[in-house]
């Protein structure tokens, strides 16, 4: 039984659902991440679960428990909202202070409690400040202290990085992420950027117009995405239309761009002969072969090329067909003009074949 | 920051204005402090019989005290009363909520005559017995004033992020707990400012008290018109000098509590 359940949980707001039929299930300690577009439910989805919003229909359970009906403030949940929520009219202090006194801790408690807190994040020294005394950063930390000091059973993080500059987005990244790993909690985070959600989750719910597409670890989402919203929502993807030629299980070959190419197959019910979208990651492809007999997969043009410091983007023509590819800057690497023919290579498994 | 230097036609523009405001009332004060026997403008010569007529006038004291009693009344309910209804228009997801709100504001969008005579056949029809009685005259003003409260708490709480009062639940406090220590002290200058308002506008409240007020129990307007009706005499501007002073020493006065309230909440927090 998971820690955090939702059982067929539906929410809708008039007529348009909101959240359909979801059932969820997450493990004690895990950091499991609801990714998606704006609009797709995720944050209705962290809103039911701290108890702001009630279901349409379904449950929630924690810990096999049903808290569908139970409100916010029995629920032991803490939250960290998108634009932090600091109380305005308090200082530092009696915001991390906020849930021990209206647990009715004594005030020696608390302020041992407060201070142990503050130096975790890295604030000691800032109880007297006011939030519009504090910087992005300084107020996501008072934030996520005013939640842990009262040791919540799971964490809710909405979106808690979208409001920072980049450096710090890079930065808090790791940092939550420590945190979350070192007390061991359960964390539930929202959010639509991929980037985080790859390399801070255990695990991916990809969402879509209210339902969850796909559930997985980072490298399954990214590298077996179920759907082509999926392949094309995380990260960069060359998508082309194709036919399918062979189909033996998992694996066959797909028709694309006048070329017949190896893939693996997302779907396991397809037949030969069905039209689907092929898979190539810009980073899977080389312009240069690993060894001589290596055959290319397709050929064409370079249509053109984009400088961007680490890496060079190259767009192909192949027989009609753009693809994007992405080559390291590094000095023995052929660099193409605009024109110039060349050959694509990946290994075969890199390619995917989706319905 | 640097200041932006306000061009000269909008300076002399609110020149203006500010003079168009600001010109009767020097007109009342002057005018109350003349020597002469009549109500003109310019005074001939100053003294301060009349303001010494006023203050030794029971008439115009009890009219004044009622006055002032009446407005705090009026100020107590159209607080609770407005803060509550922005309350509810700004969180309910009910159905016709604009029109709601449009009720909820008509009284001061209707001519005041209308209203005062709207209520006082109503007390007189539905024999409640509260036609020419001190509390339907509170009811009146209540209905009056309430408008402004819920104008200036809608504007607070349309400023307010509800997701301070979400934390606050989430962080373990009640309903009323994370209203009364997060959401009330991050709205309280506009319901503040809102009771300023209903004072104001109760004390100063003409054309619904016509209707309402018992004839022992006056209104300072209403005894200032009454004794205008009669006889011209500079007393009654000088009843307005009170009023005006009144009037400027409540704003004054609730500035300075804001601010005393305020510096004691953060001390009282550490």
């Amino acid at each position: 039984m998971s820690f955090v359940e939702f059982r067929g949980v539906t929410k809708t707001f008039g007529r348009a659902p909101a959240v359909e039929q979801l059932d969820v299930g997450i493990a004690q300690g895990e950091f499991f991440s609801l990714l998606g577009p704006s609009g797709c439910g995720k944050s209705t989805t962290l809103r039911m679960l701290a108890g702001f919003i009630a279901p349409s229909t379904g449950s929630i359970h924690v810990q096999g428990r049903d808290i569908t009906h139970l409100p916010p403030e029995k629920r032991d949940i803490g939250i960290v909202f998108q634009n932090y929520a600091i109380f305005p009219h308090m200082n530092v202090f009696d915001n991390i202070a906020f849930g021990l006194v209206e647990r009715g801790e004594d005030a020696a408690t608390i302020r041992r409690k407060v201070g142990a807190a503050l130096e975790q994040v890295g604030l000691s020294g800032y109880d007297e400040r006011f939030e519009r005394e504090l910087s992005g950063g300084q107020k996501q930390r008072v934030a996520l202290a005013r939640v842990l000091v009262i040791e919540p059973h799971i964490l809710l993080l909405d979106e808690p990085l979208s409001a920072l500059d980049k450096k710090m987005r890079e930065e808090m990244k790791f940092w939550i992420k420590s945190i979350q790993h070192s007390i061991g909690i359960t964390t539930i985070y929202v959010t639509h950027d991929q980037s985080e959600a790859l390399t801070m989750s255990d695990r991916i719910a990809v969402m879509d117009r209210g339902r969850v597409l796909q559930i997985g670890s980072p490298v399954e989402i990214y590298e077996q995405p179920r759907s082509r919203f999926i392949a094309e929502f995380i990260g960069e993807s060359n998508l082309l239309p194709g036919r399918l030629a062979r189909a033996d299980g998992t694996t066959g070959a797909v028709e694309v761009a006048g070329a017949q190419v190896p893939a693996r197959l997302a779907q396991p019910g397809l037949s030969t002969g069905a039209e689907v979208a092929f898979l190539i990651r810009p980073e899977q492809i080389r312009l240069e072969p690993w060894s001589a007999d290596e055959a290319p997969m397709l050929t064409g043009k370079v249509a053109d090329e984009t400088y961007q410091g680490a890496l060079r983007r190259y767009r192909i023509d192949a027989a009609g067909q753009h693809l994007t590819v992405e080559v390291p800057n590094r000095p023995e690497l052929a660099q193409l003009p605009p024109g110039a023919d060349v050959q694509l290579y990946w290994r075969p498994e890199s390619g995917l074949a989706l319905a | 920051m640097t200041e932006r230097a306000i061009p000269w036609p909008m300076m002399a523009l609110a020149v203006v204005g500010f003079a168009y405001m600001l010109l009767p009332i020097f007109v009342v004060v002057l005018a109350g402090l003349t020597a002469g026997e009549f109500l003109t403008f310019p005074p001939e010569g100053l003294s301060l019989r009349w303001v010494a007529a006023f203050l030794q006038s029971e008439k115009y004291l009890s009219a004044f005290f009622f006055s002032f009693r009446l407005a705090l009344m009026t100020m107590v309910v159209a607080t609770i009363l407005g803060t509550a209804a922005a309350l509810f228009l700004a969180r309910s997801n009910v159905v016709g909520k604009a029109a709601l709100r449009a009720f909820f504001l008509s009284p001061v969008v209707l001519p005041g005559v209308v209203v005062g005579f709207a209520l006082f056949a109503f007390f007189i029809y539905s024999g409640m017995g509260l036609s020419r009685t001190i509390w339907g005259l509170w009811i009146g003003h209540i209905l009056y004033s309430t408008p402004y409260v819920i104008g200036t708490v809608g504007a607070a709480l349309a400023a307010y992020d509800d997701s301070l009062e979400e934390a606050a639940r989430s962080l373990g406090a009640s309903p009323w707990r994370a209203f009364r220590k997060v959401t009330l002290p991050n709205i309280s200058q506009g319901i503040q400012a809102g009771s300023i308002f209903a004072f104001i506008v109760s004390f100063g409240q003409f054309e619904v008290s016509l209707f309402l007020s018992a004839p022992n129990a006056e209104p300072l307007p209403i005894a200032m018109y009454n004794s205008l009706r009669y006889q011209f005499d500079p007393s009654a501007a000088a009843a307005g000098i009170f009023a005006i002073t009144l009037v400027i020493a409540s704003v004054l006065l609730t500035n300075r509590l804001v601010n005393i309230r305020r510096l004691l909440g953060r001390q009282q927090g550490q």
